[in-house]
Order: C-alpha cells, then structure tokens, then sequence
C-alpha cells in the first residue's frame, strides 16, 4: 500500500449467515478519485461500505482506510469521512436545519456557507419537518450532513436513487465540485449505471462478493470491446479467444466480447477465426452485461 | 465547443481529444486561442476532470497545446495554424476504414456509399 492510498483492502472477507458476502477483495482508491461501485443487488456493496466505515468486521483479511484498520479508526481519520447512507436515520419530527445545526456542533470544522449554497441551489426546504420531505428530499438533506464537515473521503450508498433526473444531474455536478476543488475521494455505490460513467474516474465492478474488474473507467473502455466476426462459413463451434468474456453465435457472425483488447490483436484474431472482424465500443452498460452474463 | 457524451463507448477524454485535433486542424482554433479550464469543462459537461485533463495532458505532449502559469491552455504558436490537406485527410482515415468496412459487410455498392455521403454533405451544408 502506498502513501497515497486513502482505501486500501487486501484479501478482505465478509461472512453472515454462514455465507461469505465479500470473498477475498482487493481494492485500492487514491486521492482525488471518483471511485463508482457497481454491482447487481446482493453483489455485496453495502457489505463493503459497512466495512470501511467499521460499522461490520472483517472476517478475514484487512481493510484500511487513511492508512489505518477500519474496525479500529481513529477520531481523527473518522472526522475526515463522510457518510451517505441508502437509508436515511433522520429523525421525522426535526426539521432539516435543526439536524444540520446538530451535526455541526458536533465538529470542530463546518462549513455553514457551503451547506447555505447547496441548500439553496439544491432546493432543499430545509425549515419543514422531515416527516414531510420526499425520499429525493431526504436524501438531500442526509448528503448536505455529510458534506458540513469538508470530508476528505465520502462515501455515498445509492445516494441518487431517489432523485429525479434534473435534481441527479445537479447531484452529480456538486460531486464532481467537491471532488475537483480539494482533490478529495469520493466512493459510491449505485446501479444508475448512466451516473457511474458520467462521474466516476474509476469503477469497480462487484459480482457475487468478488471483484470482477476495477481501474480507471477510461481504460476499461479502451480495453474492452465488441468484435463482429463475420466470416465466409458457419462457426462451428463457440470461440474461446484470449480475454473473451461472452461469445453469441448467429449462423457466420459471431459477436464477441473481449476484455483486454488492443488494435494490435486484429490481424492474428481475422486470421485464426478466418473472417473479418469489426469492432464495436461499448458502453459501461454492455460491460457491466457482459460480466454477468 | 465540443460534443462529448459520457455514454458512448468511446472515452471522454478520447472525443475531446480528437475534437481539438480536428478544431485545430481546420483552424477554427486557431494559434493562440484559449481552451476552457479542465474545471469549467467537466462542469460544463457534467463529467469527471480526470478525463478531461488526460486529454489536455496527451495534447500538450503532442505539442498542440501549450500551458500556461496562471492563465489556460492556449493552442501552440509552433504549430501552422491549419494542416495541409493530405494531414488533415489521414485524420478522418479511421473512420472511414470503418465505413467501408460496414458498406461491404452489408454488401452495399461503391456507388451508393457515394451517393449517401453527397447526399449527408449537402443537407449539412444547408
């Protein structure tokens, strides 16, 4: 683990129930990055934000977070996170503002002007019971006692789920603010897998408690892609080439996924499946499709 | 200036990339100009800085743009203002290996890919 590491786990291994949620992941975020967590439901997300901010042990393997064990953070590593949960634990006969005014006397730091703005700007009525807010509504609210103390590292499960299109967008616009002005770390989970590619810097790709990729979002990209093969014959048999994460076979076409593509590998795959290969990007969407799949 | 969108296969900082090559090529952007903030532009566009300064990055190396302390990016004085035609044409040369490549696929005639991109040209140029 580097010095510049602020999340860094190694072999981390979650068990409940007599089932192991998160099976030998390692991961890595440094500063600055934007990390999108994406997974199916039970993929084992929550289980890992739970890990990281010590609220579960780990079963077997190590988490740390600023360079220390999770289970056992210190004050001031704990002062330096911030926390979006999917369920809010807001209390339904306070108002917003009041449970703003209490998170802030809870910290030493607070940055009244920054969470006046983005109530402003995120319309947030912050004078109303929370008994009465929308979901969309408590989630802004829920964020912004999050965001008062200027975290150096945020952690958000789900945290647009309940916004509609126009309040996500902006959502996401004060993420990519808050993550460009003080090069903090942001890690959140989502299955809005439109969100992950518009803001994340990096993705993780979570399936049934392992990790089944995880890096920067460009390079994901880059490397992984859709080949039709359309060649002179029927393909007899399905294909197995190097790095291929899904093959379809209609008749003479074959549409194949491969996860560590470069231009290089054109030629020398034309010539071993005999046809003529074109080359498709895919979208985070196709990707996270094809890994299931 | 640009058209970048998030959810294509092709990554951000790739499509801007080859939009200032191009912007630059055909002199739209010309010397000197200046280029939006990496800030401003993933705000802009709602997308995350990180790309937007790798290509920023790619094209400073390439010697097409220049930085500059305290003011942004401008487009390189070492650079002709415009590419000669031929430079300019193997840009687009990617590209159309794949149209070709899609025409034959669908066993379409040389004519009539001719005839769709006159027809796309003109209603451009309308």
């Amino acid at each position: 683990m580097t010095d510049a590491s602020v999340i860094a786990t190694r072999g981390l291994v979650k068990e409940a129930g007599g089932r192991q949620i998160l099976k030998g992941v390692d991961l890595a975020a440094a500063r600055g990055e934007v990390v999108g967590l994406l997974g199916k439901n039970g993929a084992g997300k929550s289980t890992l934000l739970d890990v990281l901010l010590g609220f579960a042990l780990p079963s077997a393997g190590d988490a740390r977070v600023f360079g220390e064990p999770s289970q056992n953070l210190s004050a001031a590593s704990k002062a330096r996170i911030g926390f979006v949960p999917q369920q809010d634990e807001l209390m339904s006969l306070m108002s917003g503002a009041q449970h703003l005014a209490l998170a802030a006397s809870f910290h030493t730091q607070w940055d009244h002007a920054l969470i006046e703005r983005l109530a402003r700007e995120w319309e947030v009525p912050l004078n109303r019971r929370i008994g009465t807010l929308s979901g969309g509504e408590r989630q802004k609210v829920a964020t912004l006692l999050a965001l008062g103390h200027r975290p150096e590292l945020l952690l958000m499960d789900e945290p647009a789920s309940g916004l509609d299109p126009v309040a996500r967008r902006q959502f996401m616009v004060t993420l990519l603010e808050i993550a460009a002005e003080t090069n903090r770390t942001i890690l959140f989970s989502s299955h809005i897998v439109s969100d992950i590619e518009r803001v994340a810097s990096h993705v993780w790709i979570l399936r049934e408690g392992e990790i089944a990729w995880q890096g920067e979002l460009d390079q994901l990209k880059e490397s992984t892609v859709r080949l039709l093969l359309r060649a002179e014959a029927e393909f007899a048999a399905p294909l197995s080439l190097p790095g291929q994460l899904h093959c379809e076979l209609q008749g003479r076409t074959a549409s194949v996924v491969l996860g560590d593509w470069s231009a290089e590998r054109l030629p020398e795959i034309e010539r071993a499946t005999a046809s003529r290969a074109e080359l498709v990007p895919l979208t985070l969407e196709d990707m996270f499709l094809a890994v299931h799949a | 200036m640009f058209t970048l969108d998030p959810h294509s296969g092709v990554p951000i900082y790739r499509q801007l990339l080859e939009q200032v090559r191009r912007l630059v090529a055909s002199g739209q952007l010309k010397v000197g100009s200046e280029l939006p903030s990496v800030r401003d532009l993933a705000l802009a566009h709602a997308v995350n800085p990180m790309t937007i300064s790798k290509a920023y990055s790619l094209l400073e190396a390439e010697g097409l743009l220049q930085r500059n302390r305290g003011r942004p990016m401008t487009v390189a004085a070492r650079r002709r203002a415009i590419d000669s035609q031929a430079s300019r044409l193997k840009q687009l040369a990617p590209q159309a290996r794949q149209l070709v490549l899609s025409a034959r696929q669908l066993e379409l005639e040389r004519k009539e890919l001719h005839t769709l991109i006159d027809r796309l040209w003109e209603s451009d140029n309308d």
